[in-house]
């Protein structure tokens, strides 16, 4: 946040929120230039400028419909965490690293932190309170409980959306095709060899269309 | 009340239906699904977004600093100055101000706009540097220099004992500074009411302390003040109290008339919110050629960073093997740096001490030419017949033993005898190795009283509440299980409320007290309300309390025979509810008529077997077997959980964890997750955890001793593997393949 915590995270190139921060001003230059060039608006190809204040967006979040109004530099994590009060991602490292902010982009995963909220609009967001809709119990959840693949539980949503969205691009993958695909992930209490046992079983499981 | 205090306190039952046994979460869907609210999750209504301005030099005085133009920033709401004009700051992330804004946007824009001005001096951030220059201190507190020696202790007489051993060999061994890295960052939502009333939702371990500590500071009567922990997203050890920003962010809440959340971000969480103190030391070691050691001497140094605590436990070197070996002699110097200061880190000083410890242990054996193991069996600490005499479950009185017992199941499960070869023995440039150490921790119930209290309704439901925390261990669930024990109920019905600073008293989360103090109160409280029950509902059934007795789901009258379901007869109640309370702490624990329900201390052994590829120097660990006691095991499947996750976190000692600096800037260069790195489930060795179950022993904490011998027992294979020593963790490859070319590139 402040100067020294800027060099020291993010060493002596750009960082992700820099890159992010400063695409948001280049956004705003444009919005202020924008009135001038009326020409603009009647071409539909070019761009629209956003920003800086706060624009209206509508984002489609575990199959509803929510609208709030952010900064177009909010990643979708902090849309989501901050202005919808969907607070199953988690904000960890809030760059790309841990997962603990993963979720389901039209069926996708994705690191919420690195996308930014306005990139979302118009597609299908899933987080992991989605695993417990219609109070039914996901499968992936329900094996993340049994084998206790879960201690502080703050990892747990991203690798269990991780998991629930490699399963559902191949249902028949391996262990080791879903440890793949857990690999940007990272659990602090070591809950690794649980998961482990968790997957054995989904493997079985799913392996065999159940 | 004396009367009350004398007596005996209720036993564990002898027939256990659910006490041992695998026992799910019962908070397990709600973690799974992310619906589980952590302190960084509640957003109230109406909340300001805070942060911390902090110093980017390692060491500076604060000339000048200038909020204007931050005041006036859009969304700016109130402001915190935490260090004055002319303050000297000690390192790079000391806190200058904090801010409050409407979003986290305004509020980093906010940030960027605070001027200041520092005065740069002179700093630290290295052991060496500090070393090379005792004459120069560029640290608080007293004293003329960064390096503290602390005060040497022997036993016997070390250089008696080189001249008449058969080996006496020279080592170096220790490990980096690590960082907690808890997942949830440290920090809090802080809200007052109109009646000056102030809640706070923390991610502490000390649920009780963190409440204290606030009353305090704002001179309020502690029922004024609320903390709600009822989840927590990590600790580790460096999560006891509110800390700097914990209250910056409750006085902006307070000056701002509106809740004000504060969580670091993560290259703060990494920087200031405590780490685990280096220790580098240089071991000498002697020994007979049957294996018996005669003699062990370390001189060791560490960084507490801006702290001035020893970074060892300077009262147990030579280890578990301090009782054993007739001659030792130990020095430690505490080398303060301008970073971070320490805090306890899971089993603080031991994985250090482990380390210094096991690793000489192997040196010796290889220069004796012996196998490790046997090595391990020569010295271990006597059984002591007078604390058998007094308490025959005391560790002290079953510590051979045990230790003995406990190598021999690693060994079996590791297969230690067919793996086990000379150091370096293998052919070709990929090598296997395998490695043993040893542990031990305290785990007693805590001084400060855990209280429970447990109330049964007329509809059979019941309710268990105390104020103490579940940091993932697993505690909100044993709490449930063993008052289902007692009722005859599954864990699932029971009601668990826990983490509220106000429902009782209890203790910080520390020293893995928890589980051998609340286990026991809810014990107490839960046969309470049973008595309780029994009492109110006897008249009403016909029967005498005294024949009255829980079932599976029932109550039954032992004198006719009768029996009503749980429901039935709580129903009989009418407009009453049963209750009981039960109080726990270390004092109760070691009343001779309490014997066996908690106690204290235990073993564990612990097997890792690595590939090293001797080209790129890269170390795999593919196996770690953890032999591990802790007196009466309460749920078998989070019990299992502590101790895999306890390896996992000493095997990313191990491999991967340090805190770098940069002797230039003086700022951690490694402040983040992608360079400080820690280990993903592909990088997981296969963990094959035995609880070495003793029910006779009553409960003793788990959370800490597992994670202790893992790095020495990874050194030691490694060692096991290439046939020379990789001195200092992480064993990263640039460490493996200097180490190989220190023996002429060949292993």
């Amino acid at each position: 946040m402040n100067d020294a915590q800027e060099h020291g995270r993010n060493g002596p190139g750009l960082s992700r929120r820099q890159f992010l921060k400063g695409s948001g001003m280049v956004a705003a230059t444009t919005a202020l230039v924008g009135p001038a060039a009326p020409a603009a608006e009647a071409d539909a190809k070019a761009p629209v400028a956003l920003g800086p204040g706060p624009v209206k967006i509508q984002l489609t979040v575990n199959g509803k419909k929510m609208t709030t109004a952010v900064e177009p530099r909010v990643t979708l994590l902090d849309a989501l965490r901050n202005y919808l009060d969907v607070t199953g991602c988690k904000r960890v490292c809030d760059r790309g690293t841990c997962g603990a902010c993963t979720v389901l982009l039209d069926g996708k995963p994705i690191y919420a932190c690195t996308m930014l909220a306005l990139e979302a609009r118009g597609h299908d967001i899933k987080t992991a309170e989605a695993l417990a809709a219609d109070g039914r119990l996901d499968a992936v959840a329900a094996a993340f409980v049994k084998y206790d693949a879960q201690q502080c539980g703050f990892c747990t949503p991203g690798f269990v959306v991780a998991l629930r969205g490699a399963l559902d691009k191949n249902p028949k993958a391996s262990p080791a095709e879903i440890e793949e695909a857990l690999a940007g992930n990272i659990c602090r209490c070591g809950t690794y060899e649980q998961m482990r046992h968790a997957i054995a079983e989904l493997c079985g499981k799913e392996g065999k269309g159940a | 009340m004396q009367n009350e205090a004398k007596k005996a306190a209720h036993p564990w039952p002898k027939q256990r239906r659910l006490i041992g046994t695998r026992v799910r979460r019962i908070d397990g869907p709600e973690k799974a699904t992310g619906t589980a609210k952590y302190s960084y999750d509640y957003n109230r209504p109406g909340m300001l977004h805070a942060a911390i301005l902090r110093c980017p030099h390692a060491h500076a005085r604060l000339v000048k600093i200038d909020l204007s133009v931050a005041e006036k920033m859009p969304g700016v709401k109130a402001t915190h100055l935490i260090a004055n004009e002319g303050k000297e700051l000690f390192y790079a992330g000391d806190e200058i101000v904090a801010l409050a804004a409407d979003t986290e946007e305004h509020l980093a824009d906010a940030l960027r706009a605070v001027k200041v001005q520092y005065e740069v001096l002179p700093f630290f951030v290295r052991e060496k540097d500090a070393l090379e220059h005792p004459e120069q201190k560029t640290v608080g507190g007293a004293g003329k220099s960064n390096v503290n020696r602390v005060a040497e202790a022997t036993k016997g007489n070390v250089e008696a004992a080189y001249k008449t051993a058969d080996a006496v060999i020279e080592g170096e061994y220790g490990a980096a500074t690590v960082c907690h890295q808890c997942l949830e960052s440290h920090g809090l939502v802080a809200e007052w009411d109109k009646d000056g009333n102030l809640t706070v939702w923390c991610s502490t371990q000390a649920v009780v302390g963190t409440a204290a500590a606030l009353a305090q500071h704002f001179k309020l009567p502690p029922a004024k003040v609320k903390c709600i922990t009822h989840y927590m997203g990590g600790g580790f050890g460096s999560k006891f109290g509110p800390d700097v920003q914990g209250i910056a962010a409750a006085e902006l809440a307070k000056k701002a008339g509106a809740p004000v959340k504060l969580m670091l971000d993560r290259a703060e969480e990494i920087t200031v919110a405590g780490n685990r103190p280096s220790a580098y030391g240089k071991v000498k070691i002697a020994g007979t050629k049957d294996g018996l050691i005669t003699a062990y001497e370390v001189d060791c140094y560490g960084t507490p960073g801006i702290g001035n605590a020893a970074t060892v436990n300077m009262g147990l070197l030579p280890y578990v093997y301090q009782d054993a070996i007739p001659n030792w002699k130990r020095n430690h110097a505490i080398v303060r740096l301008n970073a971070g200061a320490a805090r306890a880190m899971r089993a603080p000083g031991h994985p250090q001490n482990c380390l210094l410890t096991e690793c000489a242990i192997d040196d010796l054996a290889a220069k004796l030419g012996l196998d490790p193991m046997v090595v391990r069996l020569k010295n271990l600490p006597p059984n002591d017949p007078t604390a058998a005499k007094n308490d025959p479950t005391s560790f002290l009185a079953i510590r051979h033993s045990l230790y003995s017992k406990e190598i021999e199941i690693a060994a079996q499960l590791a297969d230690w005898k067919k793996k086990w070869h000379p150091p370096g023995a293998e052919e070709g440039p990929i090598k296997r190795g395998i490695g043993m150490a040893l542990h031990t921790w305290g785990g007693f119930a805590s001084a400060q009283p855990n209280e429970v209290t447990i109330v049964i309704s007329r509809d059979g439901s019941v309710l268990v509440e105390s104020s103490t925390q579940d940091l993932g261990t697993g505690q909100r669930t044993v709490n449930a299980l063993v008052a289902a024990e007692i009722l005859g109920l599954e864990p699932g019905d029971i009601t668990v409320r826990i983490g509220e600073s106000q429902l009782g008293s209890s203790s910080g989360s520390g020293g893995s007290t928890t589980c051998p103090s609340q286990a026991p109160a809810t014990l107490q409280a839960a046969c309470n309300a049973r008595d309780d029950l029994f009492a109110k509902i006897a008249p009403r059934l016909g029967a005498k309390p005294e024949d009255l007795a829980i079932e599976k789901a029932s109550v039954v009258d032992k004198a006719s025979g009768k029996k009503w379901s749980w429901k039935e007869a709580c129903a009989r109640l009418g407009m009453d509810q049963a209750k009981g309370t039960g109080v726990w702490n270390q004092k109760l624990s070691q009343q001779r008529e309490n014997a066996n329900i908690s106690n204290g201390q235990v073993g564990g052994v612990q097997i890792a077997e690595v590939v090293v590829d001797t080209e790129t120097g890269v170390v795999r660990c593919t196996e770690v077997v953890a032999v591990q006691d802790c007196g009466m095991i309460v749920d078998l499947l989070t019990c299992e959980s502590q101790v895999a996750g306890g390896v996992i976190m000493g095997l990313n000692y191990a491999l991967f964890e340090e805190r770098i600096m940069d002797r230039h800037t003086g700022r951690q260069v490694n402040a983040d997750m992608e360079f400080y790195k820690l280990g993903g489930i592909k990088d997981m060795p296969r963990i094959k955890v035995h609880m070495y179950d003793m029910p006779e022993r009553g409960v003793i904490g788990i959370g800490e001793p597992p994670t202790i011998s893992t790095a020495a027992a990874i050194s030691n294979a490694i060692f096991n593997a290439i046939g020379v020593r990789v001195p200092f963790a992480p064993f990263t490859p640039d460490r493996v393949l200097a180490a190989l070319a220190q023996k002429g590139g060949k292993a």
